[in-house]
């Protein structure tokens, strides 16, 4: 593992932007992040130690319900991936795997300084430092661990970046992730190997959403068609 | 490998599948992962994976000075972190030959049967959540809230508190904190009906419990269960008492055992546990305003302090079971060697392994609540 | 059980060194090739039961392993804590599993960690380094701060209140050769502060003794 400094090619994608002429398309627009912002089902993926702050969070002293937002069980159901706590490298994988698997559009908050700088485990071999390096991260959380009324503040941020998205572009990071599959497969190349490749055909799904650009595509890409090989004939038993 | 990749898995003869529980998965404690071997819904093999909570403690403590872990020591267990703080401070202790003053002991017990409360509560609730009861979750976290309210109010940390110093402890208990601490105990008793109602005699998770994942006096010892676990299964052992340290032999207190070793004797275990580290507070609350004196012996300059050469096997009672810390000076100013012995590694490991053989699947994250295992201890 | 019996079962063992540290805690060193019998003798006659922990510690100077054996008996309400030493450049021991079964965790670990292979474990595989590929990191010759400064990227933080804070003459003073903010052996990015504070002598402006 060799380090390596990569950066953001562009943000520019391929497809123009549609003028939208109806009236009502912007009302209703609005309307749609509106309701986006006031119904978010969360996955916490408990990392690490941010996720004992989470339990207070949302059960009846601080009633995280309150503001829309529930717990879910599985990331394909989820809107809101919160990382709590440092992310080793094994986890990280799995947080990458859970992430992909959500469906756009997906949020992630970072809670604890160990997700924003590796924290106090900044001499770790086994941790990650930045979390932003592998996946676009909407808010960060900073504090060791942030008391639940910092998280609060925190998912209340969001919901306001998700309301305002349209005007501001803030609440967007997850576009991001296919504007640039390029840099972020190779910062997680570097990390867990050249023959690293996850089930989600995330190109694709760029092409889905109309989000592929120039850094959809690069020299990491490539070397996922490298390592894929070529589907072999079943064996058939009786 | 994408989905082009795959390749279906040749099925052979046996009626066996395999199945992965965690890491990420409601039923599982922490970030903590089963590979279990299923035929119908029976456990044939069941498989830990651990480490992904592995940040290389013991490796950090060795690069760090001695007062700079003690900020890092209580991450190693997260709903419990106050044995932590202790047991490393007492190590360190024995190497340097000193003792911390009498009232920091005090102190010191009070800091820790108050963890103890916290982790038992919050221990009630996920368990009882492994079983489909959501409202024990409710409740204990609300109560486990006030008493961080009280840490917080003490030490200035919800959560961690990083009080202790080898030698004693930071700071002199603010003013009226007895009388707050007294408060909240008899509200704390006040709600063992409320508890009992909802949860220890509901025949829902009675029915539930009684009878899974049965350890037997003989397996308990024979894998080095600790702690309520090892109390749920008859023998009548605690550090607290048998090894004591700190100021436990002036105390009095019971040490609740059950016989039957399965899950419901050992939530029961932990439920009389809470009632007697409220009796050891009391106690506390009666003797501390009469014990007058400093709170901290002093030491060297922490950051130029070198602790003399030797080691010391410190060991505590955590919510949790036997935690201990093994820590060697080669007189430098860091540890040369912290070894940290979190009674989980025994109970979320072999221990798991051995009750998920034959329970069945919806047992067991219920098994391994039961257990409290903490996953941080074991991957370190 | 008396101390005097408990002695005379140790003293079974030649060439043992015991050492009282107080009433509850016998540090006792043997060499390698004695130490299971040692086990087996306090396991039997003196019921020591539980085995606490097994720790492992590297002298690299003295090139050799230090493996001790922290056990304890629930009647005696004692622990002997027994050490051994293995030659480093080859390090294997004999498992105690057979009489321990917590030594199948303890022996895995160190296994990871040290490398050590125990011979007869039954379970020398990877269990939490499981995406580690490199030494076994707890080894003093792995450099944990060089091994991150080389893998991974930092974060930029140069807020414009913490800068504002400094030009006006705020912010914390520390002297160079105080600067130790851990203090490992090859310190890169401690090294970079104290280059960067030596230049600038001290970090706040305003502050003075």
């Amino acid at each position: 593992m060799m380090k390596k400094e990569l950066k953001i090619k562009s943000n520019k994608t391929n497809q123009q932007k549609q003028k939208r002429t109806n009236p009502l398309a912007n009302v209703f627009d609005d309307f749609i992040d509106f309701c986006q912002s006031k119904s978010l089902f969360m996955l916490h993926y408990c990392t690490g130690c941010g996720a004992i702050e989470l339990p207070p969070a949302m059960t009846s002293r601080f009633d995280m319900e309150r503001l829309g937002i529930q717990p879910m069980v599985t990331p394909r159901q989820a809107d809101i991936l919160l990382v709590t706590g440092y992310v080793s490298v094994k986890t990280l994988k799995r947080v990458i795997l859970t992430y992909e698997q959500m469906q756009a559009p997906k949020y992630v908050i970072g809670i604890c300084s160990c997700t924003v700088n590796g924290g106090m485990y900044w001499q770790s071999y086994a941790t990650a430092k930045k979390l932003n390096e592998y996946m676009p991260v909407d808010v960060y959380i900073a504090g060791c661990m942030p008391r639940p009324e910092a998280v609060l503040e925190g998912l209340n941020r969001l919901k306001n970046n998700i309301k305002n998205d349209r005007k501001e572009q803030k609440g967007s990071a997850w576009k991001d992730y296919y504007k640039n599959y390029d840099y972020y497969l190779g910062n997680q190349q570097n990390l867990f190997g050249k023959e690293w490749q996850t089930p989600v055909d995330v190109i694709a799904e760029a092409k889905l959403y109309g989000l592929e650009g120039e850094g959809t595509y690069g020299e990491n890409t490539k070397k996922l068609k490298m390592v894929q090989h070529p589907l072999l004939p079943q064996e058939m038993k009786l | 490998m994408r989905p082009e990749n795959y390749q279906a898995v040749p099925l052979g003869d046996s009626n066996e599948y395999e199945i992965f529980i965690g890491p990420n998965h409601p039923g599982i404690e922490g970030n903590y992962a089963l590979k279990l071997i299923l035929d119908g819904d029976t456990v044939v093999k069941g498989t830990t994976d651990a480490g992904y909570l592995h940040r290389g403690f013991e490796k950090l403590m060795e690069g760090r000075l001695w007062i700079q872990n003690l900020a890092i020591v209580p991450r190693i267990c997260v709903p419990d972190p106050a044995p932590m703080e202790v047991s490393y401070s007492l190590a360190v202790e024995e190497i340097m030959g000193i003792d911390a003053p009498i009232r920091a002991q005090w102190i010191r017990v009070l800091q820790l049967e108050l963890s103890r409360i916290a982790a038992h509560l919050f221990t009630f609730g996920g368990h009882a959540a492994t079983t489909g009861m959501y409202t024990p979750m409710y409740w204990g976290v609300a109560d486990r809230d006030l008493v961080l309210d009280l840490f917080e109010d003490f030490t200035g940390g919800r959560v961690y508190s990083i009080y202790n110093i080898p030698g004693g402890v930071r700071r002199e208990l603010p003013e009226g904190f007895l009388e707050k601490l007294s408060h909240l105990l008899d509200y704390l008793e006040s709600r063992q009906n409320d508890y009992d109602n909802l949860l220890f005699t509901n025949q829902i998770f009675v029915q539930r419990a009684k009878g899974v994942g049965v350890l037997s006096k003989e397996d308990a010892l024979e894998y080095g269960v600790t702690g309520p676990n090892l109390r749920a299964c008859g023998l009548a052992f605690d550090v607290r008492r048998d090894d004591p340290y700190l100021i436990y032999d002036q105390l009095e207190f019971d040490i609740p055992t059950q016989q039957k070793g399965d899950a419901w004797s050992r939530i029961l275990v932990r439920r009389d546990e809470l009632f007697q580290s409220i009796h050891i507070l009391r106690q506390v609350i009666a003797k501390l305003p009469s014990i007058k004196g400093p709170i901290r012996t002093a030491i060297p300059n922490p950051l130029s302090w070198n602790v003399p050469a030797g080691e010391a096997y410190a060991r505590v009672e955590s919510s949790k079971g036997e935690l201990a810390y093994y820590v060697v000076s080669d007189g430098g100013d860091k540890p040369y060697r912290v070894h940290v012995r979190g009674p989980s590694s025994m109970h979320a490991v072999q221990t798991l392994e051995f009750l998920a053989k034959g329970a069945r699947i919806e047992d067991v994250a219920q098994i391994m609540f039961s257990l409290d295992a903490c996953p941080p201890e074991v991957d370190r | 059980m008396s101390l005097e019996s408990l002695n005379e079962i140790l003293n079974k063992i030649n060439t043992i060194k015991i050492t009282h540290k107080h009433k509850r805690r016998i540090r006792v060193d043997v060499k390698a090739d004695s130490l299971t019998t040692l086990l087996e003798l306090i396991k039997g006659q003196a019921s020591f039961l539980h085995l606490s922990a097994i720790t492992c510690v590297d002298w690299i100077e003295d090139n050799q392993f230090e493996l001790v054996y922290h056990v304890w008996s629930y009647e005696e309400n004692c622990l002997i804590s027994a050490h051994t030493r293995i030659d480093r450049d080859d390090a294997k021991f004999v498992t105690v599993y057979d009489l321990y079964k917590p030594a199948d965790f303890f022996e895995r670990d160190i296994y990871e960690m040290y490398g050590v292979f125990f011979i007869g474990s039954p379970r020398m595989e990877k269990f939490i380094l499981t995406e580690w590929f490199g030494m076994p990191p707890m080894r003093k010759d792995f450099d944990s701060e060089a091994y991150v400064q080389e893998t991974f990227n930092w974060t930029e933080y140069n807020p414009d209140w913490l800068q504002e804070l400094s030009d006006q003459g705020g912010g914390i003073a520390i002297k160079p050769e105080d600067i130790r903010l851990s203090g490992t052996l090859h310190n890169k990015a401690t090294h970079r502060e104290r280059e960067k504070a030596k230049k600038e002598h001290v970090v706040g402006k305003g502050w003075k003794s």
